[in-house]
C-alpha cells in the first residue's frame, strides 16, 4: 500500500494537486454508498433472528427453488452460451456483431419486458405454451417457468465473458497443437479451455449470481414457486422491511460467496 | 520426399498469393522477402491454417489440399514458438511425442536440460526457440515449416542458434521452408533461397548464384547489391562484353548480354587498392564517404558520374589508410559484373 502511494505521488506532475487522489476521495463517496447500507443492513437484524426466519418453511422452499432454478439456469446457459462465445471469438464480419448485439439484447431490456417477450411465447395462450401445457410441463406459473426467465436474463454474462476469455487465447496456439496432429477435440480440451477456463468460470459465476437474484422477469412469468427475491417481496408487502431482512441476508452471502469465487479461482493466473 | 507445390494461388484480405510453383526435396528452401510478400501466405498454405483456392500441394504421393491441419504430416515453429502457456517446457514437448524417450532425446539434442521444467514465461527467447523447434520435430513431421524463428532474438542468440540449426537441418533430410527477412539467415541456412515479392517466387536458386546473379532489380536491391547502373554494351567479343555505365567502363566474363540493361556488382566484389589482374577492368575514382560496419568498412568511391560502393575488410582499409577525398584505384573483376535486361 505504502509503495502504490510513493508510484502515485512520482507520476503526478503539479505539485500541491495530486489528481489521483481526488479521483479516489469521489470514487470513495461511490464505495461507501455501496457499503455503508449493506453493512447497516447485516448489523440490524440479530443473527438469531436471521436463523429463526431462514428455518420457516416458506423460506427453506424459496431458497431451494432458487439454487435448483438458478443451477439449471447456469449450466443451460454454459452449454449453450460457451461455443457461442468460442464462434463469436473467432469470427469477424457484420455477421458476428450482429449477433453479438442479439447477446447483449436482454442484458439492456428491462426484466419486466423480458417477462413479457417470454410470456408472449411461453405462456397460457400461446402455441408452445398449450403444448407444454398438455404434456404435463406447464412453462409459466412453475419451476420450467423460473428457469427460463432466469436463463433469459443471466446466459449473457456467460457468453460476454467467455467470449473475451477464448480472445485472450492466441490462435496461434490453437494452431499449432493441430499442426502438431492433435484433433480439434483434443485441441479444445487441452489447449483452449485450459486457458480461457478461469474467464469461462468468472462468466459462469456471474451467470449464477444475475439467475439468483432473478425478479422481474420471474415475477411475470412465475409467482410460483416462490424464488428468495420474490419471497423477499412477498414479505416486505405481507409484513414489512424487517420481514424482509433476514431473506435479503441469506441472498447477500451467496453473493459474497460469488465473489470470493470470481476473485479466487476464477481470474486467468496465467495474464 | 518432395514436397511440390503446383499453381497454388489464394487471395487473403486483399492480397493476391500465386500461383506459385515450386518443388522442394530433403533440403532447405530459405524463403526470402520483405514483409508483407506472401512468405507467412506460403506456410499457411502448406500448413494448412489458409485455404487455397486453386492449385495442389503434394508430399510425396500425397495431395494435402482438403485435408485438416492434423493430419498432413507438415510441422510449424511459429514466431515467437507460440508456446502453451500453461505448460511447462517438458510438458509442451511432451504434447507432441509418443513416448517419454523422444522427450530426452530432443531434449539432449537441442540442449534443454537446464529449462524442461520452466513455463514459457521464465524462458529466455532463444530457450522458448528450442522447446518450440523440440515441440514440432516431437510429432516427427514430414516436412519442417520455420516462420522467422530467430526474428526477434539477440544477435549473439541468433548466431548461436544458426549454427545449431544448420546443424540440425543436415541430419533432419526432410524438406524444410524456412521463412525470413534476414538475408544472412537465408543464405547461411538454405541449400537454395527463394526470393519472394507480392506473392510470386521472384527468383530460386543456390545462395551465391541468387546473390551473385539476381534475376531482376528487385532482387538486386533486396539482396543488398547496392551497385546498380544503367549500362549500354559498347563492344563484345567471344569471351564477354564491354559496357558504359556514365563514366565507368565494366567488363563482363560472358558476351550473352542483353545491349541494355542494369548493371549489377556486388560491394563485396569491387576490390579496392589491390594488385589489378589483367582481366579487370580498373577505374580510378575519389573516397566520399566511409562507414566502419564493424565487420567491414563501407566506402562511396565516385568514379566520373556514377557512385561505386566497396566493402573492405578492416586490415586493407588500415593498410590504405582511406580518408575522405583519396583518389583510390578500383577494379571490378568481370566475373562479378552481372547484366539484368532491366534498366534501374
Amino acid at each position: 500500500m505504502a509503495t502504490e502511494t510513493d508510484e502515485t505521488r512520482a507520476v503526478s506532475s503539479t505539485p500541491g494537486a495530486d489528481w489521483l487522489s481526488v479521483s479516489l476521495a469521489l470514487g470513495g463517496v461511490l464505495l461507501l454508498y455501496y457499503l455503508g447500507p449493506l453493512v447497516s443492513l447485516l448489523l440490524s437484524v440479530s443473527p438469531g433472528t436471521v436463523l429463526g426466519r431462514l428455518a420457516q418453511p416458506g423460506v427453506v422452499d424459496a431458497a431451494i427453488t432458487s439454487l435448483l432454478s438458478a443451477s439449471i439456469s447456469t449450466v443451460l446457459a454454459t452449454v449453450f452460451g460457451v461455443p457461442l462465445a468460442y464462434w463469436l471469438a473467432r469470427t469477424e464480419g457484420a455477421l458476428a456483431t450482429a449477433l453479438l448485439a442479439i447477446v447483449v439484447l436482454p442484458l439492456v431490456v428491462p426484466p419486466t419486458v423480458g417477462g413479457i417477450v417470454l410470456l408472449s411465447v411461453f405462456g397460457p395462450g400461446s402455441a408452445i405454451g398449450d403444448a407444454a401445457i398438455a404434456v404435463g410441463i406447464p412453462l409459466s406459473g412453475s419451476l420450467a417457468g423460473v428457469v427460463l426467465a432466469q436463463t433469459f436474463v443471466a446466459s449473457p454474462f456467460v457468453v460476454v465473458t467467455a467470449k473475451a476469455a477464448f480472445e485472450g487465447v492466441d490462435e496461434r496456439l490453437e494452431h499449432a497443437s493441430r499442426s502438431l496432429g492433435k484433433s480439434r477435440l483434443t485441441t479444445a480440451h487441452r489447449v483452449t479451455l485450459p486457458l480461457a477456463g478461469p474467464g469461462i468460470l468468472a462468466g459462469v459465476t456471474l451467470a449464477f449470481a444475475r439467475a439468483i437474484g432473478e425478479f422481474g422477469a420471474t415475477t411475470m412469468v412465475s409467482y410460483f414457486p416462490r424464488t428468495l427475491p420474490v419471497e423477499i417481496w412477498t414479505s416486505f408487502r405481507a409484513v414489512g422491511l424487517d420481514s424482509a431482512y433476514p431473506v435479503a441476508i441469506l441472498l447477500l452471502v451467496i453473493a459474497g460467496g460469488a465473489l470470493l469465487v470470481l476473485n479466487t479461482v476464477a481470474s486467468n493466473p496465467w495474464r | 520426399m518432395t514436397l511440390e507445390l503446383s499453381g497454388l494461388s489464394t487471395a487473403y484480405a486483399g492480397f493476391d498469393f500465386g500461383p506459385v510453383d515450386l518443388a522442394v526435396d530433403d533440403e532447405v528452401l530459405a524463403v526470402l522477402g520483405p514483409s508483407g510478400s506472401g512468405k507467412t501466405t506460403l506456410l499457411s498454405l502448406i500448413a494448412g491454417l489458409t485455404t487455397p483456392e486453386s492449385g495442389s500441394i503434394r508430399l510425396g504421393r500425397r495431395e494435402l489440399v482438403g485435408r485438416p491441419l492434423d493430419d498432413r504430416g507438415v510441422g510449424m515453429v511459429f514466431q515467437e514458438g507460440a508456446l502453451f502457456p500453461h505448460m511447462t517446457a517438458r510438458e509442451n514437448v511432451a504434447y507432441a511425442a509418443d513416448t517419454d524417450e523422444v522427450v530426452e532425446e530432443l531434449a539432449a539434442l537441442l540442449e534443454l536440460d537446464g529449462v524442461l521444467d520452466r513455463r514459457p514465461p521464465a524462458l529466455s527467447g532463444g530457450e522458448g526457440q528450442r522447446v518450440a523447434l523440440a515441440r514440432t520435430l516431437a510429432a516427427d513431421p514430414e516436412v519442417l515449416l520455420l516462420d522467422e524463428p530467430l526474428s526477434s532474438l539477440d544477435a549473439p542468440t541468433r548466431r548461436r542458434l544458426r549454427t545449431e540449426l544448420h546443424d540440425l537441418f543436415d541430419s533432419l533430410s526432410i524438406p524444410v521452408l524456412y521463412v525470413t527477412h534476414d538475408q544472412r539467415t537465408a543464405t547461411a541456412l538454405g541449400d537454395r533461397l527463394a526470393i519472394v515479392r507480392d506473392g510470386s517466387v521472384e527468383q530460386i536458386g543456390p545462395p551465391v548464384a541468387v546473390l551473385d546473379r539476381p534475376a531482376s532489380r528487385f532482387v538486386a536491391r533486396f539482396t543488398g547489391t547496392e551497385n546498380r547502373f544503367d549500362a549500354t554494351v559498347v563492344d563484345r567479343s567471344e569471351d564477354g562484353a564491354w559496357l558504359r555505365c556514365g563514366g565507368l567502363h565494366v567488363r563482363t566474363a560472358v558476351s550473352t548480354v542483353p545491349d541494355t540493361g542494369t548493371v549489377c556488382i556486388h560491394p563485396s566484389r569491387v576490390e579496392v587498392g589491390a594488385n589489378t589482374t589483367d582481366d579487370a577492368t580498373t577505374a580510378t575514382g575519389t573516397v566520399s564517404r566511409w562507414l566502419n560496419e564493424g565487420t567491414a568498412y563501407r566506402l562511396e568511391i565516385a568514379v566520373d558520374t556514377v557512385t561505386l560502393t566497396a566493402t573492405v575488410r578492416p586490415p586493407t582499409f588500415e593498410r590504405l589508410e582511406v580518408a575522405v577525398g583519396d583518389e583510390l584505384r578500383v577494379a571490378i573483376p568481370p566475373d562479378a559484373v552481372h547484366v539484368i535486361p532491366e534498366a534501374e
